[in-house]
């Protein structure tokens, strides 16, 4: 045996042995040994049959379906470039290109030459508003545009090393309280460098002697002004600072705050003035960005919401258990473990809270379903399997407001009778299962989880089960599949899990924001949800918003509430002064809602009206630069790739009607495949076997009621947004100043360099990347 | 107990039926291809949707359970819709040939690989008996054809074509050799039909037709069947092969009248006298318009589908339709024509030649040679040492039904997709938009080939090796559209069917999974 073999055996033993031997454990083993080796070797494949009920059929059926795993070695360092939607309207696809130029990686080659980096491209990494985002293994690079590939490598290379190597944290003892400085670390802060501006905080105050509180907190949903800084001075006034830079944070500090000695003051103004000089930064350079929650643009951004389910959002530290308490938390479990569980199962039934997942079913109903069956066990799964792109709620809720959701889930687990629980997470949200991780353990300690809870008569414990890289899996059917061990294979129902779910017993599954709602409704009274919201959509909605919108992030609105008031009043309106065109509702489940019908009321109900649905609430804003139909095919691309590939009308009616929408959107679409267009979505609506497939035209059939008008002209050859790339061609009109940068920048030199001439392009050489329209200062590039 | 209708028929059944077992109590016929029963239900292909009316849904009847006060509806124009729809969605992605090319190239459809296979295995006596279903003059045609079945064989894209001609001469000339034993209908049915012509439309509607039971009265203006044939040259067609094979059909309980002449009287006569009057009359056709036929440009006019002319009870075939030199296509309208005369007799309806629907790939990529001469080898055509007159030796023949690529589905006739298609009217182009797959062939022990292009993914092969606990069975993999059935770790298809490779073979819905062995047209 070689020593290469005999390695894989001892670690999978050792794998084995953690994970157990069970069909149950096999995704978890299979996450560990691509830990361990960075892909599946077959070696280890087989050596895990040999040693556990595991079946070839069953690891090979389930490795190959999940995106997360690997069945060939990948280079040292992963790159992964988002190609949600919200990355998508944003040009994310030429990113993607041009790091595969950088690289030079031929057709569906994945890893350059010196196996060095692998480049792939991922569903949605949930940073929405930072679009287009880039990912090089931990660290997150948003904003990326094309000429940036080779810096974003230069800049990672030079971050290698240094992670893991944690700035001194500095605790204030609260005599000394001086004021508190709050720093979100949502993973879109985190991701825009809020680590770095805590480093500098750090760097900054200490020495100087001002005893500050630095606190983290979760995600604020001002995802557009990230990183976020909230300085509360002694007076208790609250400033907050946006898009901060770490060598912004000494003035901002020294403007607040006063280092205690003479000495001290002296010095920190040296040194500050010394800096000023050396950089010749000035003030205002921070100035320009700091924001006041007076401010009418934050309020703006903040009056229209009402926090139900982010409720105290920037205020809480999301792991910090006293302080969930000291804001009522764990109120609501208390009463309702002194309710009985019927007269729970009411109060949630009459406050009108349906399902945040998408389908919008009654909660209470669900749970009295459930209530009603029963069996040896009774399984409650918190569903945070949020797989749309442009979609981020889920994942905000877990890394911001993890108790809360917890909280939600016991009060369900006692009112239903449930015995054990889960938290199904996408694997793409390693900070949400890391803090549910921690979170879990501090309930533990506190006997909030385990036996006997809060001195009751009601045990119930959770565990983590985290995702494998499956939108389907978001299907309810589907997710009970693959925690059983099995490819994400979605079932008739009935059976519905109510009666026969995971593991062939009764079994409760709520999305995560449903679970984020309910301690409100039980320590506030179902009236105070009830009277929220619109007559047959009760109570508030997550959304995040991102797309071409001045402020995206994440918003928690009251049922009800328009479209035109979202964009318009919370977002700030359409970037660049763009016309509004469209808002994509509900990610690939969803529908485009047109400009006509901006004052649509959002609710079930209504969204359903036009086509759309709530799916689970993203908002991706699209002006008049976006093509609907390019639209319509990046959903379906999506779809496709998604399906689980089990019925006829998913598996193979999505790939036809993509084939479809690629003849229109290459010019080389015909009448007659419209209308084999409209026969396809219609039928894969009527005929599919699971909410996936059935949902899956909505995209086409909300473009086609609505923009019709494009899909004709694309017909005719014309794409009138100049973005379907081979339907377009660049030049470059009068307004040329000579300025060279489009040459610069093209990377197949298909501008000449030509100082103080007029440039132009050589369309043959043209790859329509793009860089040299986003580059020209005076718009002289035109797209045709 | 649930109480629920089908189809407007009231029925009772225990809690958990599904509504395809609801159906078959009550007779219902609903098609399924995912289905098997002894296996848990899978949902996959879709060709059982049926509506409730109640709302309107459509649903997998395969799989969805019965439920209190259900109005099924299992046949409306909803449902066939929907199958034709999914059918037409499996067929866009199904890269395989029901028949082969040279099959359906060739005016008779003879079935060609078959015959190959049979020549190559020795057992002549059996291919000339699947020969002579389409070609009632086989040993003359082996001379003069013009082969447009070689035009159409697949091996001519790796190097030459096989010569397909020349082994159908051999396997007649086998049974010329041994004496060919009259046709003996199993009985008589009464019917008796006049053909004026013995050219070779009329001898092998006359050959067709006796074959059936019918009465046969040739009618020939010269003293010599054979009609155009008799032209042909000693040097291509020795006159003592077109003799003894002709001579055979005529052994049989066939009266020929030679120097017949046919005038208006006559005509009418014989409309009067016979339950049908087929005029085979060759290329001159003039004389028949004053007898009130209705000609066309090229001849007799008829009703493409049924050779009818328009005079009623009177039909017409060959050249007398269209000059022409291909007596394959004129021997193929006389079959054609038997079949449906005979249909005619039987029913009393007059219907056309049944098509079949047929899967089509077109030609094969580069890639694909190598996959297709698996089942093949490399040897170079040959043709007739002795001169094509004279024909193959057996050796020759053996070795040249070799170099066949087997081009033709295995199971032609239990194929559900083949079926169903036919069934639902599906078009196999209507959704074909993208590039196809590759084919791949793969062949395992026990006469197994694999082809994945043909598979539907209705798992049943996984199923059935998973409850039959095959070491490594076969398994779903990937997903979406590009999700494929194969063995685990790269094993071979052997491997995944130690126990169960007849049993998967014989359940697969389609041929994809099948005995190469299966020979399902066998027996006619």
């Amino acid at each position: 045996m070689t020593e290469e073999l005999q390695n894989i055996i001892t670690q999978v033993d050792q794998i084995v042995q953690q994970k157990g031997k069970t069909k149950g454990a096999l995704i978890p083993i299979l996450q560990a040994i691509q830990d361990e080796f960075n892909y599946l070797p077959e070696e280890a494949l087989r050596h895990v049959c040999e040693t556990t009920e595991i079946t070839p059929e069953n690891i090979t059926g389930v490795a190959s379906f999940y995106s997360q795993f690997r069945m060939q070695p990948a280079g040292q360092h992963m790159i992964k470039v988002c190609v949600g939607t919200a990355c998508h309207v944003k040009g994310a696809m030429q990113v993607y290109d041009a790091f595969k130029r950088h690289f030079n990686l031929k057709g569906q080659e994945e890893t350059d030459a010196e196996g060095k980096y692998t480049l792939e491209k991922v569903s949605c990494l949930g940073c929405c508003t930072l679009a287009p985002v880039v990912q090089v293994d931990d660290v997150t690079y948003g904003h990326v545009t094309t000429d940036q590939v080779t810096s974003v490598i230069h800049d990672f290379e030079s971050q290698v090393g240094k992670v893991g190597k944690k700035g001194k944290f500095r605790n204030a003892d609260g005599s000394e309280f001086q004021g508190e400085i709050r720093i979100g670390l949502g993973s879109c802060c985190v991701a825009s460098g809020s680590e770095d501006v805590k480093k500098e905080i750090e760097q900054t105050i200490e020495g100087t002697g001002i005893n500050l509180q630095l606190k983290n907190v979760g995600c604020v949903g001002m995802c557009h002004q990230v990183p976020l800084v909230e300085i509360i001075d002694e007076q208790k006034q609250s400033k907050l600072y946006a898009k901060v830079k770490p060598n912004e944070i000494s003035d901002i500090i020294n403007t607040h705050f006063k280092p205690k000695g003479l000495f001290d003051q002296l010095k920190a103004k040296a040194y500050n003035f010394l800096e000023k000089v050396q950089t010749d930064e000035v003030w205002e350079g921070v100035d320009r960005y700091a924001i006041d929650v007076r401010d009418e643009m934050v309020s703006s951004f903040l009056d229209r919401q009402l926090p139900i389910a982010t409720e105290h959002r920037g205020v809480i530290n999301p792991l910090d258990m006293d302080e969930y308490r000291q804001f009522g938390g764990f109120e609501a479990l208390k009463k309702a473990l002194q309710t009985d569980r019927h007269e729970v199962i009411q109060t949630v039934k009459d406050s009108g809270l349906r399902g945040r997942g998408g389908a919008g079913f009654l909660t209470g109903l669900k749970w009295e379903l459930v209530e009603k069956e029963n069996g040896d066990k009774k399984f409650l799964i918190c569903n945070g399997d949020e797989g749309d792109p442009g979609a981020f709620m889920d994942r905000m809720l877990l890394e911001s407001y993890p108790y809360r959701v917890i909280e939600g889930m016991l009060i369900a687990a006692y009112a239903v009778k449930a015995t054990d629980g889960y938290f199904y997470i996408r694997a793409e949200y390693p900070l949400a299962v890391t803090r549910i991780r921690q979170a879990l353990i501090n309930c533990r300690e506190q006997n909030l989880l385990g036996e006997n809870i809060l001195n009751s008569y009601f045990s119930f414990d959770i565990q983590i089960y985290e995702g494998a890289g499956a939108f389907v899996c978001g299907e309810e059917t589907a997710l009970m599949a693959s925690i059983e061990g099995n490819r994400g294979f979605p079932t008739i129902r009935p059976p519905f899990p109510a009666q026969k779910g995971l593991w062939g017993q009764p079994t409760l599954i709520n999305n995560t924001e449903t679970f984020a709602q309910v301690s409100y409704i039980i320590r506030k009274g179902k009236e105070n949800f009830s009277g929220i919201g619109t007559d047959r959509s009760k109570g508030t909605k997550v959304f995040s918003l991102a797309g071409k919108v001045n402020r995206g992030g994440l918003i928690e609105v009251p049922m009800g509430i328009t479209i035109r008031q979202i964009v318009e009043e919370i977002g700030g309106g359409v970037q660049n002064g763009k016309q509004f065109k469209a808002v994509q509702v509900g990610g690939p489940s969803g529908g485009c809602i047109p400009a006509s019908l901006y004052d649509t009321p959002i609710d079930y109900q209504s969204l359903i009206e036009v086509g759309a649905m709530m799916g689970s609430g993203g908002l991706v804003v699209l002006d008049e630069d976006d093509c609907m139909v390019d639209i319509a095919r990046y959903f379906l691309s999506f779809t496709q790739e998604e399906s689980c590939g089990k019925c006829t009308f998913c598996r193979v009616g999505t790939k036809r009607m993509l084939d479809i929408l690629n003849r229109i959107t290459t010019g080389k679409g015909t009448k007659k495949d419209l209308e084999e267009l409209k026969y396809l979505a219609d039928w894969t609506k009527k005929g599919s076997l699971c909410n996936l497939g059935k949902s899956a035209p909505n995209p086409i059939i909300t473009t086609l009621r609505y923009f019709s008008e494009e899909y004709e002209a694309h017909i005719e050859g014309r794409c009138p947004s100049g973005k379907c790339t081979e339907m377009i061609t660049y030049s470059i009109n009068d307004e040329c100043i000579g300025c060279t940068k489009c040459a610069q920048k093209c990377p197949v030199e298909a501008i000449k360099f030509e100082p103080h001439k007029k440039h132009s392009v050589n369309m043959e050489l043209c790859i329509k990347c793009d860089a040299c329209r986003q580059v020209c200062p005076v718009d002289a590039v035109v797209v045709e | 107990m649930i109480k629920l209708k089908i189809n407007n028929q009231s029925i009772e059944v225990p809690e958990g039926t599904t509504l395809l077992e609801a159906a078959k109590q009550l007779q219902i016929d609903i098609p399924t291809m995912c289905h098997l029963e002894g296996t848990e239900h899978f949902t996959s292909c879709l060709v059982c949707l049926v509506k409730d009316e109640r709302n309107g849904r459509l649903m997998a009847s395969c799989s969805m359970p019965a439920m209190d006060g259900m109005e099924i509806i299992t046949d409306d124009d909803e449902c066939r819709e929907s199958r034709k729809a999914s059918l037409e969605l499996l067929l866009s992605e199904h890269v395989g040939d029901c028949e082969a090319p040279c099959q359906l190239v060739c005016p008779a459809h003879m079935n060609i690989p078959l015959m190959n296979r049979l020549i190559a295995a020795g057992n002549h006596a059996k291919a000339i008996e699947v020969v002579k279903r389409d070609i009632a003059l086989p040993a003359i045609l082996g001379r003069i054809c013009p082969a447009p079945c070689e035009a159409g064989c697949r091996r001519k894209q790796v190097d030459d074509p096989v010569s397909i001609c020349l082994l159908k001469g051999f396997t007649a000339d086998q049974e010329l050799e041994k004496g060919v034993a009259p046709v003996q209908p199993k009985e008589k049915s009464g019917k008796e039909v006049a053909i004026v012509g013995a050219g070779p439309a009329g001898l092998a509607a006359a050959f067709y037709l006796n074959k059936a039971g019918h009465q046969v009265v040739l009618f020939e203006k010269n003293t010599k069947a054979g009609g155009e044939i008799l032209q042909i040259d000693e040097t291509v067609l020795p006159a003592k092969v077109r003799e003894a094979e002709i001579g055979a059909i005529l052994d049989s309980d066939i009266q020929i009248n030679y120097g017949s002449t046919i005038d208006q009287l006559e005509f009418e006569k014989l409309q009067q006298r016979y339950d049908a009057v087929v005029l085979a009359v060759g290329a001159s056709t003039d004389q028949w318009k004053g007898y009130g036929l209705n000609l066309s440009k090229t001849g007799i006019e008829i009703d493409k589908a049924t050779y009818q002319t328009s005079i009623e009870g009177v039909s017409a075939i060959g050249n007398a339709l269209r000059p022409s030199k291909l007596a394959v296509r004129s021997v193929g309208q006389g079959k054609e024509l038997a079949f449906i005369l005979d249909q005619l007799f039987k029913t009393a309806r007059l219907s056309a030649y049944p098509s079949r629907f047929n899967s089509k790939f077109g030609k094969l990529q580069e890639p694909e040679f190598a996959e297709y001469l698996k089942e093949s080898n490399d040897s170079e055509r040959l043709e007739a040492s002795r001169g094509k007159a004279v024909g193959f030796t057996m050796e020759e023949a053996v070795a040249e039904a070799k170099r066949c690529l087997h081009c033709d589905c295995r199971n032609p006739e239990s194929c559900k997709l083949r079926e169903l298609s036919d069934v639902y009217g599906a078009e196999q182009r209507r959704f074909q938009y993208d590039d196809r797959f590759v084919i791949q062939k793969e062949f395992a022990p026990q006469n197994i080939v694999y082809e994945s292009s043909k598979c539907i993914k209705c798992g049943i092969c996984v199923r059935l090796t998973k409850q039959y606990q095959e070491a490594f069975g076969f398994s779903f993999i990937g997903r979406g559209f590009d999700v494929k059935v194969g063995v685990p770790f790269s094993e071979s298809v052997g491997k995944a069917l130690e126990k169960t490779a007849a049993l998967v073979a014989e359940k697969c819905p389609t041929g994809a999974l099948a005995k190469t062995d299966a020979e399902e047209q066998f027996n006619e």
